[in-house]
């Protein structure tokens, strides 16, 4: 009998099912109903900004891999997510030649230049969306009305509230915007087709409650002392909890494991900082949303946070071994 | 129900032989007797090519502190003394025998059964360290030695690892259905050896209610307490162990004794007690033959000697899927690179597996999800000490905590990644050991 | 006009990087180190690669040390013999000459000459390999062809060829920074010479497991040491070994070798080491 051919590897010889591919194609599916709710609401035009979004977001990161001679990594769901995500901060008229600018600083720039999967210090989607919103202003605040047969632009409920103040937004209706019946990017309208999907990834473990709960806790906590203070001169925290993109941001970027801080309390300072920011950028800055720029800002803090947590271990172990 | 406090993860139990009564398995053609059995160095081999030797007579005798004795399974003819590949994945000087069928006791061994209580103390350990019993849950220390610790240290609790956590594995199950009046016996003898106050448990995990159960007639008139542990890996590593029932943690650098503990596992309570109270060295234990790979998986006492080959054969052969033989279970144990091995004294279970993950595997980078840090039981962050053991920087990584890491293989498993975390936790260990060895000579 | 503009931006940046230039004039005053001119030069003569074969963790620190203590007897073994001199007559003393060495592979067990024991998945590392099993290949005292020692090499002379590390013996300057580096002793230094006839096997295993394992591997028949004139071959616990010191190169072992693959292999060194300055 021909000898058996044995494979020796190290222990754990059982792993878990879970794999990149399998947390990022959950991160798809759980951003799915979002995705068909802004193409109910907003028409072909979403479907095809979606779509550009997603297919050049995969051929860039074919790209990349081969130029850097690294394995194929496009199928692995991480630039599907990305593209998906980007797609989602969009508004649906915006030309199509941006889309892929966006997909192209998203996938190149964000991600790849700082080393690809892993070692990207900010969320791909939401650089690209910087990037997009500060390049072209105009068309990135160009939003659609739900349903609009004839794409008549609108303004998002939170740019009505920062250049013609809370009196012009006397007709906002709260459940409505709960359903996501109002002007805003593709997948930040509908906080209801947001809900499954975070309660999936939360049900699978793959996000924990600390950083969105944390992070609309603060917004909400923050928004609502002003309200408590001057309800005539500031909105209140529900019209902040509905409007803009924090939920969106909230359960899906702000929780991208790649760029959130590893331990319990990292991630809570994470999430108070993201809060505070966003809710100080609404209500002072000169931008109507800040709920991008607040988790940018804080995705360039969590090295540091994250090396708290190290250097308190080595400073816990230092005396110890002095000691040896 | 008590559970360990950090970490743990829930691998799929597959616990094919829970129900398999355990088998005997007829003696084998030839036997190959390790002399590295146990932690420590390997015992010294007393025999000659050619010497007839007796069923439980001496053939390897400890040698040092930290060893163990090693007697011949069965009565036979040795036919070689020379490296040998052992289960643990290196080579071992090893006592071949051919045995002659008689399988004749020496003289003196597996008496009728005595009254333990009759013995002094220092008889009983003498007799379990002559017997060459040591811990036959995996790491093997010898229990002569576990037995006596350093005087200045008060031992008030004594434990029986019951456990048996790793998915796969059902010998200590089977073992605490079928002997549970042993096992009693073997932690009364044990408790026996400490004075004043102690207290003595035994811990199941809650997949085994039926072993619980049986032990638990036994035990209660004895005041010996029955512990219900929750199911979930590791519960049957000695540090969580002692967490999960006694509510105390063992700190880096410290050994159970230090906490006032001392675990044992259920099979060595069993060879504790025949070695104090029927003289018979340790020279057979109970493995479980599982895996998906095997045509009948079982639980079968076995010589220790009997090579995997056989036992293959015994167990109906393997499929020709197999492409990895492990002794111990997945999480912890060693692949095998060939099936003349031997079973030795710690050899708990052996498996024969198709492992498809190894044709995907390979590397990808940490994507920072964090899994591996909830799923540490000893609190660390798998992810950094890998990445500083891939720098080797073999300074920083003991700052890092990597004594305290138990290789229990929970990163490994959950990594989505599929990061080698904690082969490179012990590649880091075992370099920074040899370079320390090296500065010092 | 822009010129009301420009003046005050010049002047002020003008006069901030006025003040930082004194700053940093008065910091390098301050803090200036005195640097040994000797050790500078003796720094520039050396290798430089900080390989740690003088003993030192750096060139720079070898200089200090030469320079401090003009022991003669430090030697830098990437230098050899001409830079030795070089240092002798800088010191103004005479720099005991270093015997050249080169690394020398102690296994020929490459894929078709050794029998693989099991496939290895995992990390691609000798030592990683090492905890998981006895090695790649059924000899357990064979190269396992991971190659960790290549990455010790700071002269790129070392490749992994068919299962086997081969040297390159024109790159090799005999640093011995790869012999730590392999967990089986396969890679050892000795002395160059023009022809070397070298036991290339470290198989401690009785004659006939190491022919089962390998075709190569010395199974301590006693013929070579039979043919010797010299006495120069010795058998230790069945493993042959040649003492350089001894051999006279007539290479009469080489031809009563008896194994499928001659296990004595016949080396040519070149003649002397020259200093390579890598960049």
């Amino acid at each position: 009998m021909e000898p058996l051919k044995l494979k020796v590897s190290y222990a754990p010889f059982v792993r878990s099912k879970d794999s990149i591919e399998s947390v990022m194609y959950n991160v798809a599916v759980a951003l799915l109903p979002a995705t068909l709710v802004s193409i109910y609401f907003f028409g072909w035009r979403a479907l095809l900004v979606t779509g550009v979004s997603i297919v050049s977001s995969i051929c860039f990161e074919w790209a990349i891999d081969k130029i850097r001679k690294k394995p194929t990594a496009c199928l692995d769901g991480s630039a599907l997510v990305t593209g998906q995500l980007l797609a989602l901060n969009l508004p649906s008229g915006l030309p199509l030649w941006m889309v892929i600018m966006g997909a192209f600083v998203a996938i190149v720039i964000a991600k790849h230049l700082f080393g690809g999967l892993g070692f990207n210090i900010f969320n791909p989607a939401l650089v690209a969306r910087v990037f997009l919103l500060i390049s072209f202003p105009a068309a990135m605040t160009e939003w659609y009305a739900p349903f609009s047969v004839d794409m008549q632009t609108a303004a998002s409920p939170l740019g009505i509230l920062k250049t013609d103040g809370l009196q012009a937004l006397a007709g906002f209706n709260t459940l409505d915007a709960f359903y996501g019946i109002r002007p805003g990017s593709l997948g930040e309208t509908s906080i209801l087709a947001l809900l499954p999907g975070a309660a999936w990834l939360l049900y699978k473990k793959y996000i924990t409650w600390h950083i969105p709960f944390v992070f609309i806790g603060t917004t909400m906590l923050f928004t609502g002392i002003f309200y408590l203070i001057d309800p005539l001169g500031y909105a209140s925290p529900l019209f902040h909890l509905l409007t803009g993109g924090l939920v969106l941001g909230a359960f899906f970027m702000a929780t991208d494991m790649v760029t959130s801080p590893l331990s319990l309390r990292g991630q809570i300072i994470f999430g108070i900082g993201c809060g505070v920011l966003t809710a100080i950028i609404r209500l002072w800055g000169g931008y109507p949303e800040g709920v991008s720029f607040a988790i940018l800002i804080m995705n360039a803090l969590v090295p540091l946070l994250d090396r708290w947590d190290v250097s308190e271990i080595k400073a816990k172990k230092q005396p110890s071994i002095k000691a040896a | 129900m008590k559970t360990f406090k950090t970490g743990g993860i829930h691998p799929p139990e597959q616990k094919l032989t829970s129900g398999k009564a355990v088998e005997v398995m007829p003696h084998p053609q030839e036997l190959a007797v390790p002399m590295s059995q146990h932690l420590g160095k390997p015992a010294k081999p007393v025999v000659k090519v050619g010497d007839e030797v007796k069923k439980g007579q001496l053939v390897g005798a400890a040698d040092g502190f930290i060893s163990a004795n090693v007697h011949a399974p069965t009565s036979g003819k040795i036919k070689a003394v020379k490296q040998h590949p052992h289960p643990g994945g290196q080579y071992s000087m090893t006592v071949f025998i051919t045995p002659d069928g008689k399988d004749e006791w020496l003289e003196g061994l597996n008496t009728p059964e005595c009254d333990w209580k009759k013995l002094s103390k220092e008889e009983i350990l003498k007799r379990i360290t002559d017997a060459g019993v040591v811990g036959m849950g995996g790491a093997g220390f010898p229990s002569g030695v576990k037995l006596s610790p350093p005087r200045d240290k008060t031992i008030d609790t004594i434990i029986l690892n019951g456990a048996e956590c790793e998915p796969f594995l059902t010998a200590d199950h089977r073992v605490m259905i079928e002997e549970p009046e042993a096992i009693v016996k073997g932690l009364e003898i044990i408790t026996s050896l400490f004075q004043g106050q102690v207290s003595a448990y035994i811990g199941i995990e809650s997949n085994k209610p039926d072993a619980a159960a049986a032990l638990k007639k036994h035990a209660d008139s004895k005041g010996i307490g029955i512990v219900v542990l929750e199911t979930k890996y590791p519960q049957g590593a000695e540090k969580q162990l002692i967490n999960a029932i006694t509510g105390r943690t063992v700190n880096e650098g410290e050994l159970p004794f230090d906490k006032g503990c001392l675990v044992h596992n259920i099979a060595t309570a069993i060879a504790i007690y025949e070695a104090v109270c029927k003289n018979k060295p340790l020279i057979e234990r109970v493995v479980t033959i599982s895996g998906m790979e095997i045509h009948t998986a079982k639980n079968i006492r076995i010589l220790v000697g009997t090579k995997f080959s056989e036992i293959a054969a015994f167990c109906g052969s393997m499929t020709e899927k197999t492409n990895q033989v492990i002794t111990g279970g997945p999480m912890m144990g060693k692949a095998q690179f060939s099936l003349d091995v031997p079973v030795t004294k710690t050899t708990s279970g052996i498996l024969f597996i198709n492992n498809r993950g190894l044709e995907k595997s390979g590397e990808k980078t940490c994507i920072r999800c964090s899994r591996c840090i909830s799923a540490c039981p000893q609190n660390l962050q798998p992810w950094l000490l890998a990445n500083t053991a891939q720098l080797r920087d073999f300074d920083t990584i003991e700052l890092y905590g990597m004594a305290n890491c138990t290789e229990c293989g929970s990163c490994s498993y959950v990594c989505p990644s599929k990061r080698e975390l904690v082969h490179w936790i012990k590649y880091a260990k075992t370099l920074a050991s040899k370079r320390k060895q090296r500065q010092s000579a | 006009m822009y010129s009301e503009s420009f003046i005050p931006a010049v002047a002020s940046l003008g006069s901030l990087a006025f003040v930082l230039g004194i700053i940093i004039l008065f910091v390098s005053k301050k803090f200036f180190v005195a640097e040994d001119p000797t050790v500078s030069m003796i720094n520039a003569l050396l290798p430089g690669v900080n390989c740690g074969a003088c003993g030192y963790p750096s060139c720079s620190q070898f200089a200090e040390e030469l320079v401090r203590t003009r022991n003669p007897s430090m030697t830098c073994p990437v230098g050899g013999g001409e830079l030795a001199e070089k240092l002798g007559t800088a010191l103004g003393i005479t720099m005991a000459e270093p015997k050249p060495v080169t690394c020398v592979v102690l296994c020929q067990g490459h894929n078709g000459n050794a029998r693989e024991s099991a496939e290895y998945i995992g990390i691609r590392d000798c030592w990683a390999a090492a905890q998981a099993f006895a090695g790649t290949k059924q000899c357990r005292f064979a190269c396992t062809g991971l190659g960790s020692c290549i990455a010790f090499c700071d002269f790129n002379a070392m490749r992994i060829e068919n299962g086997l590390v081969v040297i390159d013996k024109e790159l090799c300057t005999g640093c011995g920074a790869c012999v730590p580096a392999c967990p089986y002793g396969v890679l050892t230094m000795q002395e160059k010479k023009n022809e070397r006839y070298l036991i290339a096997c470290s198989s401690h295993d009785r004659g006939a497991d190491t022919r089962k394992a390998c075709d190569a591997g010395c199974t301590a028949c006693q013929k070579c040491v039979r043919e010797c004139p010299e006495q120069a071959i010795v058998i230790d616990n069945f493993l042959a070994s040649i003492i350089q010191e001894k051999c006279t190169s007539c290479g009469k072992c080489l031809e009563v070798c008896p194994t499928k693959v001659n296990c004595i292999l016949l080396e040519r060194d070149m003649e002397t080491v020259k200093s390579k300055k890598v960049p």
